[in-house]
């Protein structure tokens, strides 16, 4: 992989430069504490030290409510052209939103693809930058605190200047675009890169276990700690929402007052909701909320590892950080652990 | 339904808010009626038909004196669909806040000795007296909500309106979460949504106009509220507003996880 | 990411198939077996699957649903889908004028292993409308009978008026080919000249050799329950066991997580799964 240097009194001088790839977004302030990947006009506004955004960036690619088509009667159906109209930049995506992306790239592909999906996310860029770990983030736990792939460029912030790793050709255009800005490699930025490695595994303070945690539950799959969790859980949603990697969706049609045309919507949905999944007739597979927290955790845990080989939690921390009953995915795998043992 | 629907838009006690909302459909006003043959609207227009068969009955406001029972049960039995409009009408809405105290005792309070010149009963939302085929909440209804409803009625089914959170268009919407980052009173988690968060989105917490969601964890809700220092009864309070008449809204008679 | 993915396909799998309503043939209260044409002769000639397999079904403007198909491959053209009223998009498709607009998508899902079949007898072991998906499997078996050994099909409804495909099975007792037993719970009629009783009793009136034969079952939970168990006490191996399992669908491939059981989607992986499957599923059965 192509390795430079960005020093960073130049830093604000390319990101202006990265205007000519599509519209920036990265993350900005909102609230009090909290973050969103938005629009900025240049680098002034980027919050450099976010540790997560609310949402995480599938809502570029895979947005939380979106037309799939229009009907209308004897003219067929007709797909938004917003769908592949825009480029957009994304700075400042951290190594678990780069896996999170990774892995909706897995789920949206496959033997069907998902067109939307991934006509939006081949006119977008993507450009890392690693972080510092708070008290919420067990990335290394999930294996997802380094990323190799997924981006077109990623950043290291190595002190006073940026260790850049350059993943495409487009990330190589952006690259040359603004040349004179960039320098090769020294050897003392390979030192520092090693010395920020070492000091970046050491601050995190959340650890899970989770290599064999498929077999485990299995083994719980009776656990008293699913009936706890699902008389807490508000069945709110939000820790759907939040997910790097929940994709899940439902399909519905919304028609005008003429009674023939319309359009056909999807929006995100959530395995925690009633009605997740009831089929016609009244049948509910998953009635009760413990199962349907049950299942959540599965899916994440053991289920996405069966099919695509690897759990699909990043370890982003965003479902604990915005749990309103402050519902805590390490506690529970903790719990589910220690039942284990005794 | 070949030819137009024969429709019927009526309100019981109440503010008439929702019925505001369908004359303030401006720019799609002249196709509903343009879709529907509207016999009686009694607040837009008079001379209406008030004996013919409906296909559909619109009604907002709470049952609360005796003639808004008389009316709705005489409107059920004309009309085919009867759709309950607004969270009075669903719920019982605020005038049914104060049901746990006696209706002499609150009649007393508000109007001193006028208030014996008509009779009230406990405010009830419609289908504690007839069968109600759909429930359109919010206080005031939104717009597009009912104009869906409208184009799906007209069409032959029933919209399939949101049965999940606020949280979740408040998270859709990406606003911080006023539980977590400002510890205010949001009722988010238990009420339905289809606002897409709108008192969020001025950073204003969820009073829960909407009335609860399916299936509402109330339970944990209040555990989570008096975590954050409100009283029990802050949180009946703000419960109770919109959806007094709710049996699941009731702090007292709670069940720990329900439903769990 | 960009030139990883350079996104050129213009395949979009969402979008449904113009097609038609042709004829549509009630069966018992609240069934009717709707029979569907594609509009494109291309679609029409084109379209293939597999017994056991699903179509997702649009009634535009009111929204989409799975089916699977009832009719055979083997006689291409028209697609029969065998529909309960029951829900939303059931109702409007019930409401639906001679000759109304429909879209379909498909066909999902991995069908019945025809392969494995092949050479083999076959049992199908029906309740309700369970029969919708192995009257496909039946005509397919019918079809191409050289490649099957015994057929032998075990039908169970509750009552005479509540039988699927009645007339087109009551022909299929005499056919000698094809061992057809038809039951019923009760029978207040007296017209009824097969059996009477659940549809385990039927096991008593067939000789079934579990080594050289799969077993299809399709119907409501609590028949598998007590057809499973019949099974396993005949020596049947798990993995000859096929069964068709029902959940929420939205997209049909394996994208909007609905149909999820345990690490399986049934869109993709299933509908059908053979019970060894299906035990290591956790919520399966």
């Amino acid at each position: 992989m192509k390795i430079i240097t960005l020093p960073k009194e130049n830093f604000a001088e390319f990101v202006g430069h990265l205007c000519s790839f599509g519209e920036i977004h990265a993350p900005i302030k909102r609230g009090d504490r909290s973050f969103v990947f938005a629009p900025v006009k240049d680098a002034s506004e980027i919050e450099l030290d976010c540790v997560r955004t609310i949402l995480p960036l599938k809502k570029y690619f895979f947005r939380p409510m979106e037309v799939m088509f229009n009907f209308c009667a004897g003219e067929g159906y007709e797909i938004p052209s917003e769908v592949t109209d825009k480029r957009i930049v994304v700075f400042g995506a951290h190594p678990c939103d780069i896996h999170g992306l990774n892995i909706l790239d897995m789920v949206f592909n496959g033997r069907y693809v998902d067109t939307y999906y991934l006509a939006r996310k081949s006119k977008a860029a993507i450009i890392g930058l690693d972080c510092i770990p708070d008290d919420l983030c067990f990335c290394r736990s999930t294996r997802t605190d380094f990323v190799d792939t997924g981006f077109d460029l990623f950043l290291s912030d190595i002190g006073d200047k940026y260790l850049v790793r350059v993943g495409t050709s487009l990330g190589d255009d952006m690259v040359r675009a603004a040349e004179s800005l960039f320098y090769e490699v020294q050897k003392e930025d390979r030192d520092a890169y090693k010395r920020k490695s070492i000091e970046r595994r050491e601050s995190f303070k959340t650890e899970i276990q989770l290599q064999d945690l498929p077999g485990i539950m299995d083994l719980e799959y009776e656990s008293q700690v699913w009936q706890d969790v699902g008389e807490t859980c508000l069945s709110c949603g939000t820790c759907s929402m939040v997910c790097p990697t929940c994709y899940c969706y439902s399909v519905f049609d919304e028609l005008d007052l003429d009674g023939s045309s319309g359009r056909r919507k999807r929006r995100w949905d959530c395995c925690l909701f009633k009605d997740y999944a009831l089929v016609a007739g009244g049948h509910n597979f998953r009635a009760k909320r413990s199962s349907r927290v049950k299942n959540r955790y599965f899916h994440k845990q053991r289920g996405f590892v069966s099919l695509y080989g690897r759990p699909s939690c990043v370890g982003c921390g965003r479902c604990k950080a915005q749990c309103p009953s402050g519902i805590d995915i390490v506690d529970v795998i903790t719990k589910l652990r220690s039942e284990t043992r005794v | 339904m070949s030819s137009k629907p024969k429709i019927g838009i009526y309100g019981l006690t109440g503010c008439a808010g929702d019925q505001l909302v369908i004359l303030n459909c401006e720019d799609e006003l002249l196709d509903i009626v343009g879709a529907t043959d509207i016999r009686s609207f009694p607040m837009a227009m008079s001379g209406g038909d008030e004996n013919c068969p409906l296909d559909i009955v619109f009604i907002d406001g709470t049952v609360v004196q005796p003639k808004d029972e008389e009316m709705l049960k005489r409107l059920r039995e004309r009309a085919n669909l009867l759709i309950a409009v607004g969270t009075c009408a669903v719920w019982g809405g605020v005038p049914a806040m104060e049901n746990k105290f006696s209706r002499e005792e609150v009649k007393k309070r508000v109007y001193g000795p006028t208030g014996d010149l008509f009779k009230t009963i406990t405010p009830q939302p419609l289908s504690s007296f007839v069968k109600v085929d759909l429930s359109i909440s919010g206080c005031p209804i939104e717009k597009e909500q009912l104009l869906q409803a409208v184009a799906s009625l007209l069409h032959g089914d029933l919209p399939r309106l949101p049965n999940y959170a606020v949280c979740t268009e408040c998270k859709m919407a990406e606003y911080p979460c006023l539980l977590i980052e400002k510890g205010h009173l949001c009722l988010g988690p238990i009420t339905v949504a289809g606002c897409k968060a709108r008192c969020p989105s001025y950073g204003r917490p969820c009073i829960g106009c909407r009335g609860p969601v399916e299936e509402a964890n109330i339970s944990s809700e209040v555990r989570l509220l008096k975590e954050k220092g409100f009283t029990p009864s802050d949180i009946q309070n703000r419960l109770r507003t919109f959806a007094g008449a709710a049996d699941s809204l009731q702090m007292e008679s709670l069940k720990e996880g329900t439903n769990a | 990411m960009s030139d990883a993915h350079n996104y050129t396909s213009d395949e979009n799998p969402y979008l449904p198939k113009p097609a038609r309503i042709i004829r549509t043939l009630p069966q018992i209260l609240d069934h009717q077996l709707f029979q569907i044409r594609f509009e494109k002769e291309e679609m029409i000639n084109n379209f293939t699957y597999r017994p056991g397999q699903f179509v997702m079904l649009s009634v535009i403007g009111t929204g989409e649903a799975p089916f699977s198909i009832s009719s055979s491959p083997t006689r291409p053209g028209i697609i029969e889908l065998c529909v309960r009223r029951i829900g939303h998009v059931t109702n409007a498709l019930f409401k639906l004028p001679p000759n109304a607009p429909v879209g379909i998508r498909g066909p999902y899902g991995n069908g019945f292993p025809l392969d494995k079949l092949e050479g083999n007898n076959l049992l199908l072991v029906a309740g309700g409308l369970g029969m919708a998906p192995l009257r496909s499997l039946l005509r397919y078996a019918l079809d191409n009978r050289s490649k099957f050994k015994d057929v032998i099909l075990m039908y169970g409804a509750r009552n005479p008026d509540d039988m699927l495909f009645k007339y087109e099975l009551l022909e299929l007792i005499e056919q000698p080919d094809v061992k057809c037993l038809l039951t019923v719970d009760t029978d207040n009629s007296g017209m009824w000249k097969a059996h009477v009783g659940v549809v385990t009793t039927l096991f008593d009136h067939a000789e079934i050799d579990p080594n050289n034969t799969y077993a299809a079952i399709c119907g409501p939970e609590i028949m598998f329950k007590y057809v499973l168990e019949e099974l396993l006490k005949r020596n049947f191996s798990k993995n000859r066991i096929l069964m068709s399992l029902e959940r929420n669908m939205q997209c049909g491939v394996g994208k909007c997580g609905h149909c999820m059981v345990g690490y399986k989607y049934t869109c993709l992986d299933g509908p059908i799964f053979n019970y060894w499957d299906a035990i290591n599923l956790p919520e399966m059965v």
